[in-house]
């Protein structure tokens, strides 16, 4: 249908549109309107994707100038592919009804691994070797190489690529992943690069978060992006850990020595070519000398190795003398891993600051802060000029340089951690470093401040009020939609007594107790008597599962549930884990019913839907908090209290609860839906937790539903259960939470849509 | 860890006695320390690998798992001492680096016993021309040494200055809910008030209490030196450029409903025009209309029309008459004073 968005025409591809999406696209129309960053809400299973994708098309379509292209982040390869076919389906809805061509290009970009086509490289399965064998294929010296000396391997597709492909872009349309392997195959060129050579006028992209939040991959794939872009991070819950897992580095022994193995053979290349070859290090020096920047490192094909953000005044700036020669540079990096082994070798554990490692760097090896500074980009360069193919081997070195990078370039907001043994095994020594990125704003400041819009979605954001805060920024907009819904269709209920009154909580001190295990399990055994179909279930810890299991088992417990369902526990292992989905799809669709264990934070909780009878019941075993002992969420923490005034309580209960309302809601996915939600800890009813959960869950979690025993849960269930089940059409949802044109039109529904935009 | 260690002359591994402990000298050979008390019973002997003659008092204990990184680091050390120009002293920094590629070829070769002879002659050169300027660098930290210290210095300060105050902070507020308790389990004991309006006023004396506390930790953290900078110059988030930030929604505290009264003015004027008439009226034809970053907020130019309208018409039909004699009292009582004040 046509919708007119304030004073925007906006095509929709569906006949009927609910009335949050209308309200959705109010907001995002405004927050373009206003090329501000804005944080938007709205449950899952309301058509988030495609109303974002209808209204920013139409945007680009109306203005052309002021907004010129589409940067959707999204965090699976499925999820991906999911948007695209939202897209497909938008763009045919375009060309039905305008009856031409539409000139829009959307393509999806993902990593080699997923692209190549190239017959031997394309059948590694991790994606690491899968780059290091493309770089020894296509790198610009095994290419000129291969032009002296046929025996040389290169990739034909490349070559293809390279020859034609720059000339004649892709033409409009939408391409997925395997649309362009597709294309790649017909004309013979490389897919991947082929979508990283579009991507620079292509009018919609669709990657992977890395692609532009990892300052190193971002330096490389998301350079030429124009600031009048729209960036929208879809299922965004997570955008702060991502920030800083990729701002972080992770140093262990085993690391370390694979560096030193990696010096060595510097150190040879290095005297071969000096034998050999001297000219080209002279060259190099030559220009170092000179204080140029890297012409080379504009080659699309050399990207391997890319700098770390680091402040543009001191890229222009020359490599300081004490590196410039290579054998004084591999010299140098010796130091410094035999620098960090020594850091290694400790009884406890150690916290350091930047600043401390930095004067203790000088007293002991006598490195001065400068030269650190420049050792990613020394380091690229040195392997650029030796010409070395297979990098898979360097990339500890290459870690260890970033991580030398990064300590002497940023002194505050991180944090440098280094554990003898880990916590679970105090007795087997196993010495890790981490360098810590405490502060999540620092990674993704330059999105902010390069493009205009910046939209940060999801279906569990609240409490919103937090996510400025910790990624320090401004939005114009930040709204919490609901879902409108013709019948109640989610149940949530807070469970927080079992039969015989004992509190039932994962509270640390009374999680071994034998009553609270039992009553969680006599819990999940009268759910699975009074509810058909699959009932999901979530721990708050792998260990938590395994215990809690085992002394089920003990209680007889599982005997009694595996007369009503199947039962599939989630393991660490993911092969492992997909195999018990596949079997717990299979009972419930046959009809024998399934419960699945699994836990908040792991891979079910974060990408599966389990949508109709696939999920009929979702039932939360505790609050699943972070490992609250864990050195770098307390350093993490205390930054957060000091930096932004954001009490350690109040954050960790925000994180337990978003990834609570992140399990509660993998039951719902659509209006026609629905699922009951059970928290099953006493902690839920008080208020502060309570409040934060989403909105859309919020207004169906009545008082009486706040302290409930199992009995009383169970009652309810069940004559929620027959109410869910009477027939249920379109024609009862239709002028609710379904709207067609006519009724979205009415003035009514605009009042009550105009209201709603206004009163959240 | 390290179970691998062996002392090359007596082929002892870590592994077997982890008492052992490897010591290095000037050549960078290791030695494990028994040895070294028996080869150097005498003070000095050879090296067992390399023949050099070394002294016992120059073993140290072997700090890196590669010998000739602890040889290294050693001359390093000690041709710095010599070597410690800055960046300072050259007119401008190609030099400096050049002079800084010197040093280190100089350490290189001296590691790797790469042309002694004249690695020695250009020490001895560069002593001899620099005698000055190295000690009166030896007195002088550097720019780079001093910034780092500062910033640790800082980081000190502020470390133990928050440690106090969050523990006083929390102690505080852990006191003042015991004391709350106590007070309402005292005022259900022993007053003949209704039970739950003392419960409420309870309820409602923690809220304000609660209120009261983020602003007291604001004020709190406020004294703490806050750092908006990275080392390098780079401001940490928006925080420098926009010292008030601002959020469009306020955070929700758990308080009593808000009920709305309409306030009383006391406006002495006529009335302005309603704010939905003034476009009608054509009062927007002379201010300038709100552009869409502020629209997006809500704010429309109506807003601030009328309340321009209401500033110019407010007070109008206010009569001095019945104020005038105490403003004249006023001005009568305070020049007298003024007029002492210069008198004297």
């Amino acid at each position: 249908m046509k919708l007119n968005v304030d004073g925007l025409l906006v095509y929709f591809p569906y006949d009927y549109i609910y009335p949050e999406q209308f309200s959705y696209m109010l907001e995002l129309k405004r927050a373009l309107d206003a090329k501000g960053h804005c944080l938007l809400e709205m449950p899952s299973g309301t058509g988030k994707t495609t109303t974002l994708l209808s209204l920013i098309v139409a945007y680009m379509k109306a203005h052309p100038l002021d907004l010129t292209k589409l940067v959707y982040c999204s965090r699976t390869v499925p999820e991906l592919e999911k948007v695209m076919e939202e897209l497909r389906k938008l763009m045919n809805y375009y060309e039905k009804e305008m009856g031409m061509e539409q000139n829009i290009l959307g393509l999806a970009l993902s990593s080699r691994k997923n692209l190549c086509i190239h017959p031997s490289v394309s059948k590694e399965r991790e994606g690491k070797v899968v780059d290091g064998r493309c770089y020894s294929l296509t790198a610009s010296f095994v290419r000129a190489r291969h032009a002296a000396d046929d025996a040389v391997p290169i990739c034909e597709f490349y070559e293809g690529f390279d020859a034609h492909g720059k000339e004649f872009p892709l033409p409009p349309g939408v391409y997925n992943l395997d649309d362009l392997k597709e294309y790649g195959q017909t004309k013979r060129w490389c897919p991947y690069f082929l979508a990283r050579h579009t991507i620079t006028h292509a009018n919609i992209v669709v990657y992977s978060y890395h692609y532009l939040l990892d300052p190193k991959i971002a330096e490389v794939v998301s350079k030429e992006i124009s600031k009048s872009s729209v960036v929208v991070f879809d299922e965004a819950h997570n955008i702060d850990n991502v920030c800083i897992d990729s701002m972080s580095v992770k140093i262990t022994k085993r690391l370390l020595d694979k560096c030193s193995n990696s010096i060595t053979i510097l150190e040879t290349t290095i005297s071969n070519m000096k034998e050999n070859d001297s000219k080209r290090l002279e060259k190099e020096y030559k220009r170092l000398v000179e204080g140029l920047r890297d012409a080379t490192i504009a080659r699309e094909t050399d990207m391997a190795l890319v700098n770390p953000v680091l402040p543009s005044e001191i890229l222009e700036e020359a490599v300081p003398g004490t590196i410039r020669t290579a054998e004084h540079f591999v010299a140098f990096l010796k130091r410094v891993v035999e620098y960090i082994k020594t850091r290694l070798r400790v009884q406890h554990v150690v916290q350091e600051s930047p600043a401390g490692f930095l004067r203790d760097i000088h007293t002991k090896v006598c490195i001065d802060r400068k030269p650190l500074r420049f050792t990613a980009e020394r380091l690229a360069s040195l392997i650029r000029t030796l010409e070395i193919s297979d990098l898979t081997d360097f990339s500890p070195l290459v870690t260890v340089s970033h991580f030398a990078t990064l300590v002497s370039t940023y002194t505050k907001g991180f944090t440098i951690i280094i554990e003898p043994f880990e916590d679970r095994a105090p007795t087997v020594s196993n010495p890790i470093l981490y360098f810590s990125c405490l502060d999540s704003s620092i990674a993704i400041k330059p999105v902010f401040n390069r493009f205009q819009t910046v939209v940060i979605t999801s279906g569990t954001l609240s409490p919103l009020d937090m996510y400025p805060k910790i990624l320090d920024f401004h939005p114009v907009i930040m709204t919490s939609f609901t879902m409108t819904l013709a019948r109640q269709c989610i149940l949530p209920m807070i469970v927080s007594k079992g039969n015989d009154q004992v509190a039932m909580s994962s509270r640390y001190e009374t999680r071994e107790d034998t009553a609270v295990i039992r009553n969680y399990g006599n819990l999940l055994v009268e759910i699975a008597a009074a509810v058909p179909d699959g009932i999901v279930c979530f721990f708050t810890s792998y260990l938590y599962l395994e215990t809690i299991v085992s002394s089920w088992y003990d209680q007889g417990i599982i005997d009694q549930l595996q007369r009503h369902k199947l039962l599939f526990i989630e393991t660490q292992d993911a092969a492992e884990t997909s195999l018990a989905l596949i079997n717990y799809i299979k009972a419930c669709d046959n009809g024998r019913g399934a419960v699945l264990l699994s836990v908040a934070r792991g891979k079910v909780s974060e990408g599966i839907d389990f949508d109709h009878h696939l999920g009929r019941a979702v039932l939360m075993f505790g609050i699943p908090y972070v490992y609250t002992q864990s050195r770098i969420l307390r350093a993490r923490l205390e930054y957060l209290r000091d930096q932004f005034q954001i009490r350690e309580n109040d954050f960790l209960t925000f994180d337990a609860m978003r990834h609570a309302a992140q399990c509660l809601g993998r039951c719902m996915r659509g209006k026609t839906d629905y699922g009951i939600m059970v928290l099953a800890d006493k902690r839920f009813s008080r208020a502060d937790k309570r409040s934060k959960l989403p909105k859309w869950i919020q207004e169906h979690l009545k008082d009486t539903n706040c302290n409930l025993s199992t009995e009383e849960c169970v009652q309810i269930c069940k004559r929620w259960l027959r109410q869910m089940a009477q027939p249920f059409s379109r024609e009862d949802q239709l002028g609710i939470s379904l709207l067609t044109l006519e009724q979205l039109q009415s003035e009514e529904m605009q009042k009550k849509i105009q209201q709603r935009a206004q009163g959240v | 860890m390290d179970d691998y260690q062996t002392c090359p002359k007596c082929k002892t591994t870590k592994y077997r006695n982890p008492a052992m402990v490897l010591m290095v000298n000037a050549c960078g050979h290791a030695l494990c320390e028994s040895c070294v008390e028996l080869l150097f019973a005498k003070g000095s002997g050879a090296c067992p690998e390399c023949k050099c003659p070394l002294r016992r008092n120059n073993f140290r204990v072997q700090l890196f798992e590669d010998p000739a990184v602890d040889k290294e680091v050693d001359i390093r050390k000690r041709i710095l001492k010599e070597f410690n120009k800055r960046q300072e002293d050259f007119p401008s920094l190609r030099e400096y680096n050049d002079y800084l590629e010197e040093v280190e070829t100089i350490i290189f070769n001296l590691v790797y016993d790469i042309d002694p002879t004249n690695t020695n002659k250009m020490i001895d050169n560069y002593k001899k021309e620099n005698k000055d300027i190295t000690q009166k660098n030896r007195n002088r930290q550097s720019q780079e040494e001093m910034e780092l210290e500062v910033l640790l210095e800082a980081e000190k300060a502020q470390q133990s200055e928050k440690a106090n105050l969050y523990v006083n902070a929390e102690l505080e507020e852990k006191k003042q809910k015991h004391k709350a308790r106590e007070k309402l389990i005292d005022e259900l004991m022993f007053s003949d008030a209704d039970a739950k309006s003392i419960v409420a006023s309870h309820v409602q004396a923690t809220a304000a209490l609660a209120k009261e506390q983020p602003k007291a930790a604001a004020q709190l953290s406020s004294g703490v030196v806050k750092s908006s900078k990275f080392s390098s110059g780079v401001q940490i988030g928006l925080r420098g450029q926009h010292t008030n930030s601002f959020l469009p929604i306020p955070k929700q505290e758990d308080l009593p409903l808000y009920r709305y009264t309409a306030p009383v003015f006391d406006y002495d004027g006529p009335p302005p025009p309603p704010i939905e008439k003034l476009g009608k009226l054509n009062y927007f034809a002379n201010i300038r209309a709100a552009n869409i970053t502020e629209r997006a907020g809500g704010y429309t130019e109506a807003m601030s029309c009328c309340r321009a309208l209401q500033e110019a018409l407010g007070g109008l039909f206010y009569s001095p008459q019945l104020t005038h004699k105490a403003a004249v009292l006023a001005t009568n009582a305070s020049t007298p004073d003024t007029d002492d004040m210069e008198t004297t």
